[in-house]
């Protein structure tokens, strides 16, 4: 992934990933396909819907899920409650990835 | 932005009630006792009492009395009624704001009889009979209109039952309160709570509960009301129960929201949302992908949940809000129990909440939206 993570807030829609912990990672600069695309390295299922009028792509491990638009600043990492140190990983390894 | 969330609170308000709200800021404060009482705001609590009474078919309305929202006044009752959980009968379609307090507020105190529903979130009333002819129950509570389905259940039916075996009828109005008739007298309701800010169009951190004359309620807060200091101590008759300085501008609002109501018409207001969700239905109903929750309903409220075959309800409207901008809900809409029932499952559904402000373009938006979303799944 060739932008970084500079922030991250608490996902506002808590509820709906109920029972989970949602974060938004805030990027630097706005989600490109090759932004989404170098996602697909986190283990899971890969979905990309290009023909939405912002492309949505999402990834879904075993105790995480990765969502987001193309285009926003930002992306949402879901986790379950027992594995919320993931967020922490997923950070450091977006940021140490070759640019 | 199209914002179809009303169902968890509403969005525009009136001008008329912004403007209440402020001038009620600008202006000197209502003493509400404590003072000398500068401000005309004095009377707004007693007007948005008797405008509230008029929505919702309670005559004595100087027995409502407000708290920060239908929660709060749940609690309140729940509480305050002294009624064990295992003496209440109450249904699946309930809200965390009635099941949560029937499971926590007291220790040893059993677990309530839960009506089941049917695939739309209708409650039978003979399936209330049944229980309540049992003896056991002193108390019903319902939720006039689910927060999921739209169902309304029907109040009259509940009340005559309730009775005839002489249990307590609390309604939960939080859905319906604003955008449709409720007669609570007629209907025998002896408590309901309410909130502010959904179609009642007030502001959040405001609402209250209605508790009919000779029910015995005992508070659980306690504090200053600005009427005789000296009392310290309740002999279980005088009992007050707003204490503490009240949410004056949010009141001074919810007075206007109220009129705001009236003036319209809750049957214009009605048949407005029920235009709106027609046409979301009827435009659902084209997509085969799309499951409509509530599809058998013959009435229903401002509340039309669905889901798209192959895409979970988070994902949904995640991509409506923020490839579409279109604000919706996901979800169980703490409602947890309905969705067995409604054949929901787990994830639960995305929900719109339309209120009088959206408009026929609104749900043309959201119509297009899923039809490339579906198209796109494909």
């Amino acid at each position: 992934m060739i932008v970084k993570i500079k922030d991250r807030r608490r996902s506002l829609e808590a509820c709906t990933e109920s029972g989970w912990d949602a974060v938004d990672l805030l990027t630097e600069e706005p989600l490109s396909d090759e932004d989404i695309e170098s996602l697909r390295k986190f283990e899971g299922s890969f979905l990309y819907l290009k023909q939405l009028k912002k492309p949505f792509f999402k990834i879904e491990g075993h105790n995480y899920v990765i969502k987001g638009v193309k285009g926003d600043p930002f992306f949402r990492f879901a986790v379950h409650r027992d594995h919320v140190d993931e967020i922490d990983k997923l950070v450091d390894m977006i940021n140490r990835t070759d640019r | 932005m199209i914002y179809l969330n009303n169902a968890a609170t509403s969005y525009p308000k009136p001008e008329s009630v912004i403007k209440a709200y402020t001038d009620a800021l600008r202006s000197l404060p209502s003493g509400q006792f404590r003072s000398a009482g500068v401000s005309d705001n004095a009377d707004s609590f007693s007007l948005c009492r008797q405008r509230l009474g008029r929505l919702m078919g309670i005559e004595k309305w100087d027995r409502i009395y407000f708290s920060s929202g239908s929660t709060e006044g749940l609690n309140a009752l729940i509480a305050g009624l002294g009624i064990r959980a295992d003496q209440v009968i109450s249904t699946v379609t309930e809200h965390n704001s009635v099941l949560r307090p029937l499971y926590n507020l007291r220790e040893d105190a059993g677990e309530p009889v839960l009506l089941h529903c049917n695939e739309n979130g209708m409650v039978n009333p003979e399936l209330f009979e049944a229980e309540a002819q049992q003896g056991r129950a002193k108390a019903v509570i319902l939720n006039h209109c689910s927060n999921v389905t739209g169902a309304i259940q029907d109040i009259k039916a509940f009340g005559e039952i309730a009775k005839t075996y002489g249990l307590i009828f609390i309604l939960d109005v939080s859905q319906s309160a604003g955008c449709m008739a409720i007669e609570a007298d007629e209907s025998n309701v002896d408590a309901l709570a309410f909130t502010g800010h959904k179609s009642l169009m007030g502001v959040q951190g405001t609402g209250g509960y209605y508790v009919r004359e000779g029910l015995e309620l005992k508070p659980f807060k306690y504090g200053g009301t600005g009427l005789d200091s000296r009392k310290i101590r309740y002999d279980g008759t005088d009992y007050e129960y707003e204490p503490g300085t009240q949410n004056a501008p949010g009141i001074a609002a919810l007075a206007e929201a109220a009129n705001w109501i009236l003036e319209q018409g809750i049957d214009k207001i009605r048949a407005k949302e029920k235009a709106l969700s027609d046409r979301l239905i009827g435009g659902l109903s084209s997509m085969e992908q799309v499951k409509i929750y509530g599809s058998g309903l013959s009435e229903r409220g401002p509340v039309v949940s669905f889901t798209v075959r192959d895409l979970a309800p988070s994902d949904l409207a995640y991509i409506l809000q923020n490839s579409y901008g279109i604000v919706t809900r996901a979800g169980l809409h703490c409602a947890p129990l309905i969705h067995k029932f409604i054949g929901s499952g787990e994830k639960g559904t995305v929900r719109a909440g339309l209120s009088y402000f959206n408009t026929e373009e609104d749900i043309d938006a959201l119509l297009t939206a899923l039809k490339e979303i579906v198209s796109s799944i494909n």
